[in-house]
């Protein structure tokens, strides 16, 4: 299922965040992105995943009018990984998971034998098997990410929105957080930081500043010295790495402001 | 260090207890509130034996057509049994109930441990109605007084509740700490007024009545009065029970919530309005009676867990053995007087909450 979003202009409190934007995820995609912090991707994450409405533009997923339909026929094709999975009260890791199929419970209506399949499914996609009676407040950070991604794949989605989902991880949950999603083969935008696993990755960037995309292509047009250099001011090299044979980026000093 | 294994008998011990308890839990409570309700009718200044109580029970609530009120050590037991004690115990059965459901719902509804009942300013409120109506001489003699002053509180406490809501509800959408806030105002504004009207008051009579009315006092309850109070607590249980699925959402935040295709806002609208509602009318009838709301969904969080597909109803129903209990020890506890039920709910209470604030297992949220 591809996303498109066109024309976004979304603001915050009158203030212009996202300022006539437009991107595309194709089916099956995996599209990374980038920017300074602040330069308004979690907004427009946001207004994509319908908590803030935009002030301008459309989006699409498939056939599905995102920003007019409701909340609830959204989630049954979206999954979501928010920055902030704090709660003020526990559960364990088996219901934290188990309401990613809330999108498709009618009134009333009970968990399935099948609803508990598709949890413990997704939790062994996540490698968090046998964690179903954990409380999900006195897990470490990578397992909670993994918990809210379990969560995410049980709402069967066929389009995935992240926003910095590896954020605060361990390189190793970093690494596995991300080829999980890339092993789904469902298109996903998800907002990064780190540009070496972007590029390692995703298959389309686009990158951001100042609500603005300055650039989009794949991650070796994109990724350049000079590109860098304009949107996040760090100077840099971009070679091939001799071992792994993928991008690497070098960065050299903060440049000296006067 | 606990070994993996530990842990995971641990785990299933709790799962066991969250689980496949939860039905006969349930069911014992239900049972235990019907003992409850009949050890409540039998103790008191005049002490009257179970077999007596249960004689003279059955005998009015069939209709008088089974059993006899022969035999009876004192023909005044009927009447102090069918038309005082009785409709007492059923009024706290249907207090505990709704303020722990209420309570339940509000913490969920603003995020926040530390939410109860009261939270939308319903307490004060009820007190500023309440102390309007006796102090400044709506009090119209005999029955019609105290009908005055439950339509005040009530009207007090709606009025507050709304208010809150209100206000934070402009400029969009109602945020938990929003409503905390304007809550805690609305609060100190009501407090405020109510101490005026009693600063200025030159009634002494009058200011005992008020400051018994906001202890909380279940003493007022009457056949007369039980239909209401039942039919709204009933319905708002009904309706909660059905509602576990948008609750537990609800305390993920509302960003995660949309994301599963629920809006919160226009279920915290509703859920508000309802436990305002409920608990106006609980106030009205037994002024402010503190702690249930908070304590009893605390202690039941951490039998049963959060989900409140199972929170909902043991709370309901552990908060009413709680102020059943609550009652008998508010009757008794000294000889010949009685004391507000309020002071025995946070005697009883906030041991019990400092007892598991000093026990490691459950957290109140925090971590």
């Amino acid at each position: 299922m591809d996303l498109q979003a066109k024309n976004m202009i979304v603001t915050l409190s009158n203030t212009e965040i996202v300022k006539d934007i437009s991107i595309k995820v194709k089916d099956k995609q995996f599209v990374g992105l980038i920017g300074p912090n602040g330069c308004g991707k979690s907004t427009l994450l946001k207004s994509i995943y319908k908590v803030i409405k935009p002030r301008q533009g459309s989006i699409y997923l498939g056939d599905l009018d995102v920003v007019k339909s409701e909340p609830k026929s959204v989630s049954r094709v979206m999954g979501v990984v928010g920055q902030f999975n704090d709660l003020s009260f526990d559960f364990t890791v088996q219901e934290m998971v188990l309401m990613g199929r809330t999108p498709y419970k009618k009134f009333m209506e009970g968990d399935s034998e099948e609803d508990y399949k598709i949890v413990r499914d997704a939790l062994e996609q996540v490698s968090l098997s046998g964690y179903e009676n954990r409380s999900y407040l006195t897990l470490s950070g990578g397992e909670k990410q993994r918990v809210i991604l379990a969560r995410a794949l049980a709402q069967q989605p066929s389009f995935l929105v992240m926003d910095e989902p590896t954020n605060h991880l361990d390189i190793k949950y970093q690494l596995q957080i991300l080829s999980i999603v890339k092993g789904m083969h469902v298109g996903t935008l998800a907002a990064l930081h780190d540009l070496e696993l972007a590029a390692e990755y995703c298959d389309y960037l686009y990158v951001m500043k100042q609500g603005k995309v300055v650039s989009h292509g794949t991650p070796e047009e994109v990724l350049t010295t000079q590109l860098i250099g304009e949107v996040y001011d760090v100077e840099c090299e971009i070679y091939t790495n001799p071992i792994t044979g993928e991008l690497g980026i070098a960065y050299l000093q903060v440049p000296f402001h006067q | 260090m606990k070994t993996q294994s530990s842990i995971t008998a641990e785990n299933r011990k709790k799962e066991s207890i969250q689980h496949k308890a939860f039905v006969p839990l349930v069911m014992a409570l239900m049972v235990f509130i019907v003992f409850s309700v009949g050890c409540s009718v039998s103790i008191g200044q005049v002490p009257i034996s179970l077999k007596e109580t249960f004689q003279i029970l059955l005998y009015k609530s069939s209709g008088m057509k089974f059993g006899s009120l022969e035999g009876l050590s004192q023909a005044s037991f009927a009447d102090i049994i069918w038309h005082i004690r009785l409709p007492r115990a059923l009024m706290s059965m249907l207090v505990g109930i709704g303020l722990s459901l209420c309570g339940a719902v509000m913490q969920a509804s603003v995020q926040n441990p530390l939410a109860d009942p009261y939270i939308l300013g319903i307490s004060s409120g009820g007190a500023l109605g309440a102390t309007f109506a006796i102090l400044l001489g709506f009090g119209i003699p005999g029955a019609l007084g105290q009908l005055g002053v439950a339509a005040w509180a009530f009207a007090g406490a709606f009025g507050a509740a709304i208010l809150v809501m209100v206000i934070a509800g402009m400029g969009g959408k109602i945020t938990s700490v929003k409503l905390v806030l304007t809550g805690m105002v609305i609060n100190a504004l009501c407090n405020a007024f109510s101490n005026f009207i009693v600063y200025f008051a030159n009634n002494a009579e009058g200011i005992k009545t008020v400051t018994f009315w906001t202890m909380g006092s279940i003493a007022s309850a009457t056949w007369e009065k039980l239909p209401l109070t039942a039919i709204s607590i009933g319905i708002a249980v009904v309706f909660f029970l059905t509602q576990f699925r948008v609750l537990n959402t609800m305390l993920l935040g509302s960003e995660a919530a949309v994301t599963l295709g629920i809006s919160l806002n226009r279920y915290l609208r509703i859920y508000m309005l309802v436990s305002a509602l409920v608990t106006g009318i609980i106030v009205s009838s037994c002024g402010t009676i503190g702690f249930v709301g908070l304590i009893i969904p605390h202690i039941v969080r951490g039998v049963v867990g959060t989900d409140h597909k199972r929170l909902i109803p043991a709370s309901a129903l552990f908060g009413a053995v709680f102020l059943i209990w609550a009652d008998v020890f508010a009757r008794t506890l000294i000889h010949q007087s009685e004391l507000p039920i309020g002071i025995i709910t946070s005697i009883i209470g906030a041991p019990m909450f400092l007892y598991m604030l000093m026990k490691k297992g459950y957290g109140f949220g925090g971590k």
